[in-house]
């Protein structure tokens, strides 16, 4: 796993976000756009290019896109 | 692995009714604009719902698709053998709701009648069941009931559940047939660890009834409940419906080696659509095989597998047999999955309460 990929595919659930407000450090639950629907679409992206399945609470858990990708990236392992 | 065969089974009849109350999803008042509504329209495919008034249950719904069912079919009450209640919405703590049932209904005093407290995966269990039952040759004549009034449990002002949810009751006729050649085959799964990704956590006894549980309060912004009331945790619950329900569609094929190519009905507990495309997608199946109604009735828990085949698949379901799979899954966490072969059902109207 890469986490420029992550961040990518991350970026790619957000219709009206700036594509450069995505780093591996963006809070992300801090942004406009974000909404219950947006981390549906999360746990959807990271089960179709990860084949993992997140659980709420690591998406509560996590403040930024790198914080995510480490747990995704040790429930692959 | 859990897997049941089921012999001499066929569903001879369905109904379906629903209040006439229409909720439209984008004139709610829990949004602050249209756009935000249209937003959750347009990932969950849910436009509407039907709601009861304060006062109709479940049970009252029941009584008209029994009623419709049964004339129908040209049958009396008097000639239901076996009568099962999907719902937990009940009329009462105690009794039963199928015992009040049986007196509206006028079923017979020796009639074999039980309810079934379960949730959006009911008429598949339900089906296995009053099946397994009925197999044994003795009862001939059998309704399933998946009804259920989820616009009442659940709170009004929680924006996480109120597009998504409606009410309406189903009524399902099985027959005794040793002419009938295909079986009915299902594959059951649960994870109670997730109980409490559905729940309502007050109200049972492990935490009764309080006046704090009867208090409503905003439990994170723009969101308000009661102890008493429904929760659904959609992240929790969209995790697993991605995950179990595909898996357990695809056991089903393997285990009874389906043929995939010759099912020519996909019935989908209609969850949100979101999640079911996910799941035809995961088995590739056309979407002109995988109908849906939940645009028009929202997510009506047990009641939604019949509720489409009533509402979608009229034509088809009168017609010649059908292959059919159908999957439901949901609070639990529980699902089933299940083939049959379906034709010259008598499927009514979806008639107004």
């Amino acid at each position: 796993m890469n986490i420029q990929d992550f961040i990518e595919n991350f970026a790619a659930q957000f219709d009206d976000t700036d594509e450069a407000l995505f780093t591996a450090e963006t809070e992300f639950k801090a942004l406009d756009e974000w909404s219950s629907l947006t981390a549906l679409s999360i746990i959807a992206m990271v089960d179709d290019e990860y084949d993992v399945i997140i659980k709420g609470s690591d998406i509560l858990n996590s403040n930024t896109i790198q914080d995510l990708f480490e747990i995704v990236e040790n429930q692959q392992q | 692995m859990s897997r049941l065969t089921i012999n001499n089974i066929r569903i001879a009849g369905l109904s379906a009714c629903v209040p006439s109350t229409v909720e439209d999803n984008l004139t709610l008042p829990i949004y602050k604009d249209q756009n935000e509504a249209q937003k959750v329209i347009t990932s969950t495919g849910i436009e509407r719902h039907h709601k009861v008034e304060v006062g109709t249950t479940a049970s009252d719904l029941t009584v008209k698709a029994v009623e419709d069912l049964l004339s129908n079919l040209g049958w009396e009450s008097q000639d239901v053998d076996c009568f099962a209640y999907v719902c937990t919405s009940r009329d009462y703590i105690a009794p039963q709701t199928a015992c009040v049932l049986q007196d509206r209904l006028k079923l017979r005093s020796d009639c074999c009648v039980f309810d079934l407290p379960f949730g959006c995966s009911g008429w598949v269990y339900g089906m296995s069941i009053v099946g397994s039952l009925m197999s044994h040759g003795t009862l001939k004549r059998g309704i399933l009931v998946a009804a259920e009034t989820n616009t009442q449990n659940r709170n009004p002002r929680d924006t996480t559940v109120r597009p998504l949810f409606g009410d309406a009751a189903t009524a399902t006729a099985l027959v005794f047939d040793p002419d009938n050649s295909h079986p009915m085959n299902f594959m059951f799964g649960v994870d109670g660890s997730g109980f409490d990704a559905v729940w309502a956590p007050y109200g049972g006894m492990r935490n009764p009834v309080t006046p704090d549980a009867l208090e409503e309060k905003e439990v994170s912004p723009g969101v308000y409940r009661r102890g008493v009331d429904m929760v659904v945790n959609g992240m929790d619950v969209f995790g697993f419906a991605i995950k179990q329900p595909p898996r357990s569609i695809k056991e089903l094929i393997s285990t009874f080696s389906i043929d995939v190519e010759t099912v020519d009905l996909l019935l989908l507990h209609q969850a949100n659509k979101f999640i079911d495309e996910k799941i035809r997608k995961s088995i590739k199946m056309p979407p002109e095989k995988t109908p849906y109604c939940l645009e028009e009735y929202g997510n009506v828990t047990s009641a939604s597998i019949p509720l489409t085949m009533v509402s979608r698949c009229r034509e088809q379901l009168s017609g010649d047999d059908k292959h059919c799979i159908a999957c439901g899954f949901g609070v639990g966490l529980a699902w089933a999955s299940m083939e049959f072969y379906a034709g010259g059902i008598k499927v009514g109207d979806v008639i107004d309460y």
